[in-house]
């Protein structure tokens, strides 16, 4: 475990205070001047420092000739250069004292040929300098917190708490959109591996685990480089925080001919499955997954046990939810005689209190957003809860309407209806220490189910994805005591010995 | 003597069954009764101590898959039928062998398999499924890189999909699964510790009505073997 967060090699990549930036031109197309861009357009604020051999301005930045005139030491070299000027370069950072790098250039290990002599070569001077560098072949880093977005898309400027490191080229920055529109979030921090020359993803687990910002690690993966080291340090951070990973099957035909069954049978699928496990870490089974998990397992405490409320007031959307609980090992117990008695108030004749409760309607719309939430959160035979949303604001606009106020006065209620409801749901939620998780089919262009979602209520969208993603959060409690009696036990067998 | 070096030094790449259970149980893990015989009055005398019925295989380092050359002798009541099998066998297997092998039948109808291989980036993982001679069609196999302790290896049980037969099953009792976990462990540490080691298949390991797990065949292969 890292002590401190600055003991990592990837602090002053996540978080630089000066950057001297190598490809950026006045080129508006050219992938170093993209990169740049959108350094600047997110707002960094602390140094950049261009160096371009004969711009004397880039993008109203000040430009150096040479990183040797830059007039201090930077903390990171930002590296977009053609594949063979990087050796050079990267041993001019290293004079002027540079220690941190982010090689974007491609052309290394991943072409072959020449291209692994190449990556020998800066892993060579590296060395000698004492530098550490993520890629090359990379797409670089992102730091919401700090408003940090060194890759070639604009993000969403949306700070967030999923923590992510990936190993496929530019998929973190293709994320950006779907976090924010999705979930209304951006990554907390996140990196893109490349070729891992140097820094790779077990580097990642234990700085992401350090990382304060970070309440869920999410992982892409293709190839575990450092098995032993990522097993250590997975296992070291799952206990502390949930990591998701997604893994696309490796290739069942690249792998050696054995002659035992059990050497048969180890496709890397099978035994990643394995090391997922033992690492603490849950699987993910879609890119949907991935993010789905890491949003409930950030959002959420750790549930009890397998035992969940369903709260709805239409039956499919229920029904669906119940029957992906069965599937994702969710049990739903049926509703304590106290529950029964306390809802009876608020519940109309039409109502089923069964396990899921489809209150078909309120007497008081407004009641599902509090009351009978909190009777359904007060039941000691449930360990979480799943609810349906369909409120809509125009809902609120009509019942508005007949009361002769202004348009400006109706709006103006009805965004203090939505604020005071979700932010009842939200008190609530903390106040409960129960795994809460909405589901609606309403996007967050629903004002509804933006402000849940910002008041740090996930909703996800569809019933299914809520069921495995409590599914996950179950499974999280799960390992993590696998963990814990592991670490119990082998700290008693040292102390014996 | 430790037979993986013997077995080095002669150039083979792989062992016997028997020298493969001789050094699995160094590993604490339980292996069929057996005595490796040159003889046919040798095989009765041996098959009288470790008590009828009685199996009879034939032992070599490189015979890997003896199902399907047909000499395995099953099931074998009394001396005569030792002596014939025995005699079978011989006519059967003409390459060069280690001798015979005379071995306890162990009752029971639930078969796992386990085993080790090595993985480029993880080294040494340790299999467990379940088996006998339907161990692909089934393809119920969970894997653990090694390292790992009891607590994982109950983990990995856990994951199986059929582990419902490994409780109380059909009148059976529940399988011993500390010795199942011990198994596993020590597989892992097998494959840490001798490097020698290529691969390792337990196939099958039975579960006897009683609960008890016992390793009835077994091959190792060696680094550096036709692969």
């Amino acid at each position: 475990m890292l002590s401190t967060i600055s003991d990592s090699p990837l602090y002053k990549i996540a978080r630089p205070e000066s950057i001297a930036f190598f490809g950026a031109s006045n080129k508006f197309s050219a992938m170093g001047s993209s990169i740049l861009n959108s350094i600047l357009t997110d707002g960094y604020e602390n140094r950049i420092f261009p160096v371009h051999p004969k711009e004397k301005r880039v993008f109203d930045l000040e430009a150096y000739a040479h990183v040797r005139d830059l007039p201090e030491v930077p903390d990171l070299a930002y590296i977009v250069l053609p594949t063979k000027i990087v050796a050079e370069t990267l041993k001019a950072c290293g004079e002027k004292g540079i220690r941190r790098a982010v090689i974007v250039t491609a052309g290394f290990n991943e072409v072959g040929g020449e291209g692994a002599a190449r990556q020998a070569e800066i892993k060579a001077i590296a060395r000698e300098y004492g530098i550490r560098f993520t890629g090359p072949n990379c797409i670089g880093v992102v730091n919401s917190h700090i408003k940090l977005n060194a890759t070639f898309l604009p993000s969403q400027k949306r700070t967030g708490f999923i923590g992510m490191a990936s190993q496929s080229g530019s998929f973190i920055t293709q994320m950006f959109d779907y976090l924010g529109t999705r979930f209304g979030q951006g990554f907390s921090t996140g990196f893109s591996l490349g070729n891992e020359a140097d820094i790779d993803i077990a580097d990642c687990i234990r700085y992401l685990g350090a990382c304060p910002d970070t309440r869920a690690i999410a992982l892409y993966i293709e190839s575990i480089r450092r098995g032993p080291a990522f097993i250590e340090a997975a296992r070291d951070v799952s206990l502390i925080k949930p990591i998701v990973a997604f893994y696309v099957g490796g290739s069942e035909t690249g792998k050696k001919a054995c002659l035992s069954h059990t050497g048969s049978l180890a496709g890397p699928d099978r035994l990643y499955d394995g090391v997922f496990k033992q690492s603490g870490i849950i699987r993910a089974r879609s890119v949907e997954e991935l993010f789905d998990f890491c949003y409930a397992l950030g959002s959420c405490p750790l549930p009890a046990g397998n035992r969940a409320v369903i709260q709805t007031h239409s039956g499919g959307p229920g029904a669906a939810a119940a029957d992906a609980c069965g599937r994702a090992g969710i049990d739903l117990p049926a509703l304590s005689p106290t529950t029964l008695e306390k809802l009876g108030a608020y519940v109309p004749h039409t109502a089923s209190v069964n396990n899921p409760v489809d209150l078909t309607y309120t007497k008081n719309p407004l009641d599902f957003f509090h009351a009978i939430p909190k009777i359904l959160l007060e039941d000691e035979g449930a360990d979480s809860m799943l609810v349906y949303f369909l409120a809509t604001a125009s809902m609120i606009h009509r019942a508005l309407a007949g009361l002769n106020l202004t348009k400006a006065e109706i709006d103006a209620q009805v965004e203090k209806i939505v604020d005071d409801q979700c932010s009842s749901v939200a008190a609530l939620m903390t106040s409960h220490n129960k795994p809460f998780l909405g589901f609606s089919f309403l996007t967050r262009e629903n004002p509804f189910v933006a402000a849940l979602q910002d008041k740090g209520v996930p909703v996800l969208p569809s019933p299914e994805r809520a069921a495995r993603a409590l599914g996950a959060l179950v499974e999280y409690k799960r390992l993590r005591e696998k963990l814990v009696r592991s670490f119990e036990k082998s700290a008693k067998l040292k102390a014996s010995s | 003597m430790d037979p993986i070096k013997t077995a080095v030094d002669k150039g083979w790449t792989s062992l016997s069954e028997y020298a493969s259970k001789q050094v699995l149980k160094v590993w604490d893990i339980p292996v069929t009764r057996e005595i490796l015989v040159q003889t046919a009055g040798e095989a009765a005398a041996a098959a009288e101590k470790i008590g009828y019925p009685v199996a009879l295989k034939p032992c070599a380092h490189d015979l890997m898959h003896k199902s399907e050359l047909s000499c395995i002798e099953l099931g074998l009541s009394g001396p005569e039928a030792v002596n014939s099998a025995y005699d079978r066998i011989r006519e059967t297997i003409k390459s060069p062998l280690e001798g015979v092998l005379v071995q306890e039948m162990i009752a029971g109808n639930r078969e796992l398999v386990a085993g080790l291989s090595r993985d480029p980036q993880f080294g040494a993982c340790v299999m467990l499924g379940f088996g006998g001679v339907m161990t692909e069609v089934i393809a119920d196999t969970v894997f653990r890189a090694a390292p790992f302790d009891a607590v994982e290896a109950l983990d990995m049980i856990r994951d199986l999909k059929y582990r419902a037969m490994l409780d109380a099953f059909r009148g059976q009792a529940p399988a011993d699964l500390e010795t199942l976990c011990g198994i596993l462990t020590s597989l892992g540490r097998l494959g840490l510790e001798r490097p020698e080691i290529a691969e390792i298949d337990i196939n099958p390991l039975i579960i006897a009505p009683d609960g008890a797990v016992t390793a009835v065949d077994a091959l190792m292969i060696l680094e550096g073997g036709p692969r």
